[in-house]
């Protein structure tokens, strides 16, 4: 959509030019707005993070003496809330992990079985899905406590894992069906006169069709679960089996703490799925289209 | 015969797939010699050390497995409150504010085990205080039983930069004895700051909805200091309509509120935390804090320079010219009903509690917290030794004490948590409102909460 | 761009889709066995994680006297003004902005692809710490907003979470617009993407530019989607606890709570889980129309197509 899109053509008035400087100039104004409006509270993280202890709350708007030092001792595992900082981040990974896979594989099954398979009452299903959202999450935090414990799922990681499939999916469900309704049923029909398997045909030819938005929903459930805090708060307790957020919320729970540190941990922390992000960002567009534009 | 259902079939193939993709696999029902313990985090990394060596020697000594986990202390109140909904609980629950909210209500809702056997070894150890402290309503029998183990005590001291003191031209030696004069020395110092400096406040008075501890604790200084501490008796009731007790009150929030209105204050007090006012009075917002334990102190304990420059004093005399009493805050655990073993939970409290034991652990601590036994500042020189520590101990352990009002009243713990005095300050200073008004307005509250708690007279 | 061609290519089949449908009429039998095999692990999710959870949830806020209480309790009802304006004015402000904000990153360009990078950033980066930076930033005394204030126009800023209710909730609403917002803008965006190009060059021979092509053009085809994702997006809002939490804390005065976290405050704070449970499912009268109304909204272009 490079070449042919509509402003190609060339100037019919004469005023056009005129009017299309104008038109940059105010482009340009707003993306400075824009810049400023988005990095101004990450200019704060990053300014904290760079900052003496001393000088966290002094009245500057950039730190007399900027030093790299908290990194270090985040990275060194330095300050004793942060003594297992790696093996945190490592839990954090892992949740992420296995929520974008249980996420995508869950939720492109049921979304196969309804959408292309059309199991009968499948509908059912996926309003049943949407009732998830029914109830806001923190209306669930005393009920997930208890069924974790008689699930022997206590102070496991797996218990975070659960929650955030569970959130997760419904979305994924959602978004699947609205882009799966873009593939042509052809393909799968042709795969089935060919003798293909109704598992065949999911793994060899909606999967692969389907890449766009698994790329999208995968991105969507590893950013929930990387922003989720109050479950990983209330299901992790023990050092080691906790989160980089459960971590960086021990930082509030002290009289006094050391809050260059917990910034700098903080953008250590957000560097994940920024990258991920922006690996992906061309397929997620596309992905997260959701069928919503028709006639 | 095991019969197999929905959810034992589910718990265990989702257990065999925790298991199975997890390195650490999930420990499994413990043996019977085995107690849970769930124990707040330390403040600074020596005291879980020492509470992993106490752990250690009593478990050499006893053959019991104390398998416990070391909690932050938030999570904590949300495990704790989860657990005790739930039915499925620890053996054993140390937090920093059972005494403030958890075993009061829980006592009287009857789902704390009776401990008496435990807290009597000490019986004779502990100050009148702290024993009262230990004892709660339950409901269900309609009586007071021993439902807690005490082991640590805080108080409220006040924290001063004396440097600050000093470059306002002023010495702390010269600071009045009695409570409103005491906080009035501060004032004037402000101006005198603010011809250098520009955000430079007297106080830091925490005048607070959101807490939640240090707004309740700052109006209950106010309140003892106008000889208002009868609010709540021992024998549980609320002295309302007593007139002294109104007055009391009325006059602390008039105070309180008097400073935020002259601009003695930081405007952002209205909605602190506990740690901000920590976190502003080390940046230098201002000159004093009236705040718990020495945290404060401790804090900078590396940072000699700055460790000796703050001043700790103890509370200066009522506004009636008499001695002061402040409000003792008992660091204690308890048995939840449900536990699976009393016994090794008992057995390990009995444990910890012996003076010798307590203090090694709590000196770990750096003195954040004092010992439930007063003979031991006196016998132990660590407690005296450090000038922090030694303004602390006078007045946690030295001085007249008096219990926490939900000691008498569990319904206290709600009033706290409902953080009605901070409304009451708020709507002084936002709306205009008179204190004898607000005051009332509290009182009407208060009356709502506590009738939920009938106390049967025995 | 892959999903127009996608799209695109959908579109033809769409109308013989149906017709194979009745043709076919249902699935045979291994091939049900395999459709039911493939929704049982999301079954399973949904009874296991979902539907005991509720029930026990249910259960434990069933009592009226809670909700008699709640209503007595001017925080309560303080905090349902606050939700609902939560909902309205953050909801729909943010969806309005996306959408045109959506339109502006549609221009081509280098640096306007850079500037949707750095504009996604909010939402890539986890919501604890940027909601505590933000909330310094805030900070009367120390914080970057007011230090700027006066470092360039030399004036003390006001105490934007201290002083008064709505100053507090505004500063809770704008943050959640700054987290929330690149999302639905990257959502609204890939919506325009997948307008046929040929649709606008039609319109551009007829003379449409500008805000006419806007209204005639790209409003009617993202109407749908529009509504969809202000929908969700009101769903999702309503249970959000982080923004009130860590922006306001629900201060000044206990002034700026939402349900979410007035829940979790009596739940924990108060040691009263049932009223917490209580807090949270007052909300229902207002969720489940919405629910509903989407619902319809996915069955309905379902039929459509």
């Amino acid at each position: 959509m490079t070449a042919v899109t509509a402003q190609g053509a060339p100037a019919r008035r004469p005023n056009y030019k005129r009017r299309r400087v104008w038109g940059e100039m105010a482009a340009l104004a707003l993306a400075v707005v824009l810049i400023i409006w988005t990095l101004a509270p990450l200019y704060n993280m990053v300014m904290v993070s760079l900052s003496s202890h001393a000088d966290v709350f002094s009245s500057n708007i950039w730190p007399s003496d900027a030093s790299a030092v908290s990194y270090w001792i985040v990275l060194s595992e330095g300050y004793w809330y942060l003594e297992y900082f790696w093996h945190q981040y490592a839990n954090s990974i892992y949740i992420g992990f296995w929520t974008v896979f249980l996420t995508l594989g869950i939720g492109s099954m049921v979304s196969y079985s309804i959408g292309r398979m059309r199991i009968r009452h499948g509908w059912l299903l996926t309003n049943a899905a949407l009732m998830t959202y029914l109830v806001p999450a923190s209306f669930l935090a005393i009920p997930f406590y208890r069924i974790m414990q008689s699930y022997g799922l206590g102070n496991n990681v797996w218990s975070i894992i659960a929650v955030e499939v569970t959130f997760a999916t419904p979305y994924a469900i959602f978004i699947f069906q609205q882009y799966g309704r873009s593939i042509p049923f052809e393909l799968d029909e042709a795969a089935r006169i060919d003798g293909a398997s109704p598992i065949q045909v999911y793994f060899r030819i909606y999967l692969p069709l389907m890449a766009p938005a698994l790329v999208a929903v995968g991105t969507y459930a590893l950013l929930l679960a990387w922003n989720e805090y109050l479950y990983q708060f209330l299901l992790l307790s023990n050092k080691r089996s906790m989160t980089v957020p459960v971590a960086l919320a021990q930082f509030l729970n002290s009289d006094e703490s050391p809050w260059n540190y917990m910034m700098a941990t903080a953008v250590v922390y957000a560097i994940p799925p920024v990258i991920i992000y922006y690996l992906f960002r061309g397929k997620m567009t596309a992905g997260l289209t959701m069928g919503g534009v028709k006639g | 015969m095991t019969i197999i259902t929905r959810r034992s079939v589910l718990r265990n193939s989702l257990a065999v797939a925790a298991a199975g993709t997890l390195a650490r696999p999930f420990i499994a029902n413990a043996a019977a010699s085995t107690a849970t313990v769930w124990w707040t985090q330390g403040f600074v990394p020596e005291e879980d050390a020492a509470f992993r060596k106490m752990v250690e020697d009593y478990q050499k000594q006893s053959g019991n497995t104390i398998d416990y986990s070391l909690v932050p202390f938030a999570p904590l109140s949300q495990k704790i409150v989860s657990a005790l909904t739930s039915g499925d609980v620890p053996d054993l629950i140390s937090h920093d504010i059972n005494d403030q909210i958890f075993v009061p209500q829980n006592a009287w809702d009857d789902k704390v085990i009776e401990v008496g056997d435990v807290v009597d070894t000490q019986k004779d150890q502990y100050s009148p205080s702290v024993y009262l402290a230990t004892q709660y309503y339950n409901n269900a029998t309609k009586k007071r039983g021993i439902y807690m183990i005490p082991f640590k005590t805080a108080v409220i001291p006040f924290h001063v930069w004396n440097s600050l003191v000093e470059k306002a031209g002023f010495k702390l030696a010269d600071a009045p004895k009695t409570w409103d004069a005491f906080w009035d020395f501060f004032k004037p110092m402000q101006a005198k700051l603010r011809e250098t400096t520009r955000n430079i406040y007297a106080m830091g008075l925490q005048c607070t909805t959101t807490g939640p501890a240090d707004g309740n604790n700052m109006f209950a200084g106010f309140l003892i200091a106008n000889g208002g501490n009868d609010i709540v008796t021992k024998d549980g009731k609320a002295h309302l309509d007593d007139p002294k007790i109104k007055e009391a009150v009325a006059k602390s929030l008039k105070y309180i509120t008097d400073a935020y209105k002259g601009g003695y204050v930081p405007s952002g007090a209205l909605s602190w935390n506990d740690a901000d006012d920590n976190n502003a009075f080390h940046s230098k917002l201002f000159v004093m804090d009236f705040d718990g334990t020495i945290s404060t102190e401790v804090a900078l304990y590396h940072d000699k320079e700055q460790y000796d420059d703050i001043a700790t004093l103890p509370l200066p005399n009522r506004n009636d010219g008499k001695p002061n009493a402040a409000q003792l805050g008992v660091g204690a655990a308890f048995i939840p009903k449900g536990a699976k073993n009393v016994e090794v939970a008992k057995d390990f409290m009995k444990y910890v509690i012996q003076p010798q034991v307590t203090n090694a652990f709590l000196k770990e601590g750096l003195g954040r917290w004092l010992p439930a036994v007063p003979s031991l500042v006196k016998s132990d020189p660590f407690w005296m030794a450090d000038p922090h520590r030694k303004a602390y101990v006078t007045e946690g352990l030295l001085s007249e004490t008096v219990p926490n009002w939900m000691v008498f009243n569990p319904g206290w713990a709600e009033v706290n948590a409902q953080q009605v005095w901070g409304a009451a300050e708020a709507d002084i200073i936002r709306n205009g409102t008179a204190p004898e008004a607000a005051a009332d307005a509290a009182f009407k509250k208060i009356d709502a909460i506590l009738g939920k708690y009938p106390i049967v007279q025995s | 761009m892959a999903s127009v061609s996608v799209i695109e290519a959908g579109r033809p089949v769409l109308g013989r889709r149906s017709r194979l449908r009745s043709l076919r009429g249902g699935l045979q039998g291994s091939e049900y066995a395999w459709a039911i095999a493939f929704c049982i692990p999301y079954i399973a999710v949904f009874l296991a994680f979902v539907v005991y959870p509720v029930l026990y949830g249910l259960w434990l806020g069933h009592k009226p006297a809670l909700y008699l209480e709640l209503v007595h309790d001017p925080i309560y009802q303080e905090t349902v003004v606050n939700t609902i304006l939560y909902l309205v004015i953050g909801v729909n402000v943010k969806m309005f902005f996306a959408l045109l904000l959506s339109g502006f990153f549609m221009r081509k360009g280098w640096w306007v692809k850079g500037l949707l990078m750095i504009y996604v950033l909010p939402w890539a980066v986890p919501a604890l710490p940027t909601f505590i930076s933000i909330h310094w930033m805030l900070n009367t005394q120390w914080g970057l907003v007011n230090n700027a204030l006066w470092d360039v126009f030399h004036v003390d800023g006001p105490g934007w979470l201290d002083t008064t209710r709505w100053l507090a909730l505004g500063s809770v609403i704008v943050s959640y617009i700054w987290k929330n917002m690149p999302f639905w803008t990257v959502i609204l965006l890939a919506g325009r993407m997948a307008i046929p190009t040929e649709l606008y060059e039609a319109a551009e021979v007829d003379g449409a530019t500008g805000i006419r092509r806007f209204v005639h053009v790209s409003m009617p085809l993202l109407a749908n989607l529009y509504l969809v994702c202000t929908l969700l997006s009101t769903i999702f809002t309503l249970g959000d606890f982080n923004t009130a939490y860590f922006i306001s804390g629900g201060g000044p005065a206990l002034s700026t709570h939402v349900l979410a976290t007035l829940g979790i405050r009596d739940a924990f704070e108060i040691a009263r889980p049932e009223l917490g449970v209580a807090a949270v499912l007052s909300a229902l009268p207002l969720m489940i129309p919405l629910v509903i109304t989407l619902m319809h909204k996915l069955r309905t272009s379902e039929v459509q197509l």
